[in-house]
């Protein structure tokens, strides 16, 4: 750990007081409550102590060697500086607004905790100094992100919550994959470095660099709801609580500009082929959201569409900044500038739509309408925010829509000069004055609708409505106002300043000449789009987008087709039925007959089967002895009669008759065996010997045996 | 310390182990006996690996030059830590989990017993002795998966023991093979090939490679031997999680990477038709493992695909024929047993306190068990290779391998590919379950949930101190990676 530990206490500081203020939840609400807002204050505090400190060092650095392995990078200069401030700025804001929008919802423990972890993921990603560093940040802000998208847990926030994490999760793999053959192709990861280093890449590797420019735009792209991966914001933002769809809308999709301007300042400076890339993305991300809005109704979806708009014009800049070459200080600096302009609108919009999602829980065009009727603060803090974002000359997003448009002008001319076919520069300026247009246009909706039209029923209850927001979010509200307002109105003060320390981070140089915003020249271009903005608005909205009720009143109609949503056409289909159904099936195919049962079957057969042949084999072996040499006797003497002597004896004479019979007496065989003839003597014997034995006469006849052998020897010895 | 000492960590538990049923201790008793019993083997094994004796010890003598030997060297070290503080903390966890169980002695008896072995597997000094633990750690471990005795434990064990006796004969043949074709059969960083010996024989040896990696592999659930794995989640939680999240299907795979880098060599396979079929096949294993988890239902048998495709990662890290790659494959081989245990032991603790079995009945069950999901969302999230988690440091590993392999053996490249994919797969399917039970749908059958808690602290404990080491070392693991990049130098 070593540098400067301001950016160390800026970025660490709200993980710290994440679980802080979730411990302090579990005391008590009020107490976090209050410490929810002193911690944001506290983090703004600390990213002005950085920022003062880097304009004194001119720049600041930290690093920690090891973390997550490959270490963190830290860095500060004019660009980071300013999104930080910013990041931290708008955290400030939408946390002194949340204490009153979430005083009736659930959960806000858990909403407060992945509030301040984004906070710190944020300024993470906005003060990396190598890609290393913002994809940790990136993916931890991706996730804990995801947490606001799904707050209310509703069908649709959930429904929208899993397209969110989808994206963010392929778009955060695609861009480890970018990372991984970057690494490998250039060496290093690290920003500042990288110019040098893909540079240096041989000639034959070079499509290894541009697939990671491409995978990396990928994921930085889905972040910013770059097309065709946009299809999470106009669904994400508006079913999130409105702090957090500001945060969202305002910041988060920053993040993912952020790294595409780091790829194409860094990676490809000045490589017009990878700027026409991002300039085609960009325009269609442009058109096609302004287009979304123009159709949408409801009040959130319109400025997440708008959204979208917005950062196809920052991609536009980015794109021009990459085919200008050295020349590129005009889009450069509109880039910039467009991103904080973008920025600090989305901030007032989303919360002065917040304001009337906490009164009304509606956000239909056709139910809020009249809402802010007879609410000159909450009507003048609007429409400050719909004539900057609509680039009225005089606001801020006139300036920095004006250098974007000078940008696309010079591109324009210079190829004129050089003699090459410029129609399709041509085409893309008038996309751009239209889109301008119709950005117009649809503010003007939102703006009749909400605060000009009467409600047919409701609007007596609306206009009864007093404190309908407390001092806190006024106060929330108003100060970007307040800014945003001096911001259009001193351009030259606030505006330039901010793009000449931002700068130097694309490269980008201060114009050769001044700028002069309210020329004839520049206004030309608003007033374009302002009238656009009228044609469109009066031509197709008014006649088109609003019909009659079954009662007669008059009603804004929903007439974009449903099925026309790419989520439903591509990507669930893809992902879903194409991706993951086949492999699985394919998977459970193999599963159900798998090559090792088919093999173990078929080894268990065979050998079955040689053992088969082996008993067989055995079986006819047994046969052949038992026919031969171990015939079993076809005739079976049992003796069951007889003792030893006589059976012996029978046998050997009944072996010899045998013998005799096959020899001399074949004609007269001896039929009888002599073991049993000799048995049945014996037994006779037996029986008499036993009969004599305990008879008188035996025992008389044994004593006068022994008188007469006493006689014999008395007589002779 | 005298190398005599690193006979006791592994006799001692399979003695003990064998001894506890003649005590007929009551069951409190036999817990502490037991607990201290594990501690003790780790304190002692531990202690071996800290005062490393420099010399193998030779038990005895089998016949020729072929000795049953214990050593430890670098890989051992590390494998021999990773059990030694695992199991007590999940023997820990199965007191509690088996309290309701029925011959829980035995079953004790057994799970020591496979201490034993497991570190008799880390401790193995040259392959005779490593294969004949491993046929052990089959013998012993398979009464586990037996244990509830149901019919489909019962199945679930014979086709467990097929498979892992059907591996070991693959593995004998190597092990053959080596003693005529190599020096010797101790382990060697480098491999022990003698080159003079194999000249001709280079295509045959290839070959046996192969099978005795198809061999190994079958513990480690290599493509198309992962049968068996997802079958025996029927065994109790502390089996499925430690024995084949951990101890088995990692010898499996540390024998891959002791029969690739001691035994054969790396230099050998680089850039063979061998290298490139390992590779295929452990990519395989990943796409098939990843894709089937998101498939499944069932909690524990999804995470046991998950295994499937994870222990892959160690042998595709271990593919990659580098010393990166087997660093890679170590620190896989450490991190993923860290967060599958305690992706395990949560859903082990959400089947222990409310029954639940499958993944669409969590719904809200966060709110009841705040800390097992606490736990197991962050093992999830490691698992996806969220960076901040350790899963994300080995696989970085395993794909910076992958792309310097990929300078020389462009099919590398495809690797990185794969492992992308199947982080896709792994989100879907981990953070599906903890996406249910942290944001249920509103209206979800609150009615099912009542009454569960969270667990004791006897398993609360390990949860914990797995979800800290899953974030400690996913914010910062440079001392790990300084020991295993030594290790993977041989300079250790």
């Amino acid at each position: 750990m070593n540098g400067d530990f301001e950016l160390f206490y800026a970025v660490f500081f709200p993980f710290a007081a994440a679980f802080l203020c979730y411990l302090s939840g579990r005391v008590h609400k009020m107490l976090r409550d209050r410490l929810l807002q002193l911690f944001v204050i506290l983090e703004m505090a600390l990213m002005a102590f950085a920022a003062f400190s880097c304009f004194q060092k001119g720049m600041l650095e930290f690093a920690w060697n090891g973390f997550c392995m490959q270490g963190l990078y830290l860095k500060m200069d004019g660009f980071r500086l300013l999104y930080g401030c910013i990041a931290a700025f708008m955290w400030m804001m939408t946390g002194i607004f949340s204490r009153e929008y979430f005083a009736h919802y659930r959960n806000r423990n858990r909403y407060y905790f992945f509030y301040l972890l984004t906070l710190g993921a944020t300024v993470g990603v906005f003060l990396s100094g190598d890609f290393y560093t913002t994809f940790i940040f990136f993916e931890i802000m991706s996730l804990t992100s995801y947490v606001w998208v799904v707050h209310d847990e509703k069908p649709a926030a959930m429904k929208a919550g899993e397209i969110y994490l989808a994206i963010a999760i392929v778009g955060g793999l695609v861009m480890l994959m970018g990372l991984f053959l970057l690494q490998d192709a250039a060496g290093t990861l690290r920003m500042s470095e990288l110019h040098d280093a893909v540079l240096s890449v041989p000639a034959d590797r070079q499509w290894q660099i541009y697939a990671a420019g491409g995978c990396m735009l990928f994921g930085f792209g889905a972040k910013a709801g770059m097309f065709p991966l946009h299809v999470w914001l106009p669904k994400a933002h508006p079913v999130a609580p409105a702090p957090a769809s500001a945060l969202l809308s305002g910041i988060l999709t920053k993040t993912g500009v952020f790294g595409v301007l780091v790829v194409s300042a860094e990676m490809f400076r000045y490589d017009p082929q990878w700027g026409k890339v991002v300039l085609y993305l960009g325009v269609i991300t442009m058109f096609g959201g302004a287009l979304l809005a123009v159709f949408s109704i409801d009040l959130k979806r319109t400025l997440a569409c708008s959204s979208m708009s917005q950062i196809g014009f920052i991609l536009v800049g980015a794109g021009m900044m990459e085919l200008l070459g050295q020349e590129n200080a005009l889009a450069v600096r509109g880039t910039i500038l467009h991103m904080v302009n973008h920025s600090m609108i989305k901030l007032i919009l989303f919360m002065a739509a917040g304001v009337i999602y906490m009164n009304l829980h509606k956000l239909n065009l056709n139910d809020i309408r009249g809402f802010g009727k007879n609410k000159p603060l909450l009507k003048g803090m609007f429409l400050m925010g719909a004539l900057s974002i609509g680039g009225i000359p005089g606001w801020s997003g006139y300036v920095s829509k004006t250098l974007l448009h000078e940008s696309i002008v010079e591109y324009a001319a210079e190829l004129v000069a050089h003699g090459e076919p410029a129609l399709r520069i041509h085409i893309i300026e008038w996309i751009f004055l239209i889109t301008g247009g119709m950005t117009i246009a649809y503010m003007i909706k939102l703006f009749i609708a909400v605060f000009i039209e009467e409600h047919p029923d409701r609007q007596k209850e609306f206009d009864g409505k007093k404190g309908y927001m407390n001092p806190e979010s006024i106060f929330a509200i108003l100060v970007p106002t307040v800014i945003l307002v001096c911001m259009g109105f001193f351009p030259y003060l606030t505006m330039n300043r901010a793009a000449d320390l931002a700068q130097g981070f694309l490269h980008g140089e201060a114009p050769a000449h001044a700028v002069h915003y309210f020329s004839l020249g520049n206004l030309k271009g608003a007033l374009i789009s302002l009238a656009i903005g009228a044609l469109v608005y009066f031509g197709f909205i008014r006649k088109f987008l609003v019909g009659k009720d079954e009662k007669e009143r008059q009603v804004y109609l929903d007439v974009w087709p449903t099925w026309l949503d790419l989520e439903d056409l591509l990507y669930r289909p893809t992902l879903h039925k194409a991706a993951i159904m086949s492999a699985a099936c394919i998977c459970r195919d193999i599963d159900q007959l798998y090559l090792t049962r088919k093999v173990l079957r078929a080894l268990l057969e065979t050998a079955a089967f040689l053992g088969r042949i082996c008993d067989h084999l055995m079986d006819g072996i047994l046969l052949f002895f038992r026919s031969t040499t171990h015939k079993s006797r076809t005739e079976k003497h049992v003796y069951l009669i007889g003792t030893r002597a006589s059976r012996t004896l029978g046998r050997i004479l009944d072996n010899f008759t045998a013998l005799l019979n096959r020899t001399v007496c074949r004609k007269k065989p001896i039929e009888h065996s002599f073991v049993l003839m000799f048995a049945e003597w014996e037994d006779v014997m037996h029986k008499t010997n036993r009969l004599i034995s305990v008879s008188l006469s035996f025992g008389l006849m044994l004593a006068a045996v022994g008188l007469a052998m006493t006689l014999v020897y008395l007589l002779w010895w | 310390m005298s190398s005599i000492y690193l006979v006791l960590p592994v006799l001692l538990p399979i003695v003990g182990g064998a001894l506890m049923p003649l005590m007929h201790l009551p069951d409190k008793r036999r817990n502490l006996f037991l607990e201290i019993l594990v501690i003790v083997t780790s304190v002692l094994a531990l202690l071996s690996v800290y005062r490393r004796p420099e010399e193998g010890f030779i038990l005895f003598h089998l016949t020729g030059n072929l000795d049953f030997a214990l050593r430890l060297d670098g890989l051992g070290c590390v494998f021999t830590c990773l059990i030694a503080i695992l199991w007590p903390l999940a023997t820990l966890y199965a007191f509690e989990y088996m309290r309701h169980e029925e011959r829980t002695t035995s079953f004790f008896a057994f799970y020591t017993m496979t201490y034993g072995v497991t570190l008799g597997i880390a401790m193995a000094e040259n392959l005779v002795t490593m294969y004949l633990f491993y046929e052990l750690l089959t013998l012993v471990s398979v009464y586990l998966v037996m244990h509830p005795m149901t019919k489909k434990a019962i199945r679930a064990s014979r086709i467990y023991l097929y498979y892992s006796i059907g591996g070991a004969a693959f593995a004998f043949i190597s092990l053959v093979f080596i003693i005529i074709y190599g020096n010797t059969t101790d382990f060697i960083l480098g491999g022990v090939m003698d080159a003079a010996r194999t000249g001709g024989h280079t295509q045959l040896m290839l070959c046996v490679y192969l099978m005795a990696f198809w061999g190994f592999g079958v513990k480690a659930a290599v493509f198309p031997f992962q049968g068996w794995l997802p079958k025996a989640s029927v065994a109790p939680t502390p089996v499925t999680a430690l024995l084949h999240a951990v101890a088995v299907v990692k010898s499996g795979a540390f024998a891959v990477m002791r029969l690739t880098y001691y035994c054969f060599g790396a230099d050998f396979i680089r850039g063979s038709w061998a290298h490139f079929a390992v590779m295929t096949i452990a990519m395989l294993s990943i796409i098939y493992g990843s894709t089937m988890a998101v498939k499944e239902t069932h909690f524990k048998r999804r995470l046991a695909f998950s295994t499937i495709s994870n222990l892959s990662y160690i042998l595709l890290a271990v593919s990659m024929m580098s010393p990166l790659g087997l660093l890679a494959g170590m620190s896989h081989l450490v991190f993923h047993a860290v967060m599958k245990i305690g992706s395990f032991f949560s859903a082990g603790a959400v089947l222990h306190q409310s029954g639940k079995e499958y993944v669409d009945e969590l719904d809200g069950l966060a709110y009841r068990m705040p800390f097992v999901f606490t736990v197991f969302t962050i093992c999830a999230l490691s698992l996806v290779g969220i960076p901040g988690f350790a899963g994300f440091i080995s696989k970085w590993n395993i794909a910076s391998a992958a792309m310097e392999t990929g300078e020389h053996f462009p099919y590398a490249y495809a690797a990185v590919a794969v492992l992308l994919y199947s982080a896709l797969m792994t989100a879907v399917y981990m953070l599906t379950a903890a996406i249910r039970a942290w944001f249920p749908n509103k209206g979800y059958d609150v009615k099912s949930n009542e009454g569960i808690t969270d667990p004791n602290w006897e398993m609360k404990l390990p949860l914990g101190l797995f979800a800290a080491a899953v974030l400690v070392f996913g914010l910062y693991s440079e001392p790990l990676m300084r020991l295993l990049r030594a290790v993977a130098a041989g300079s250790l």
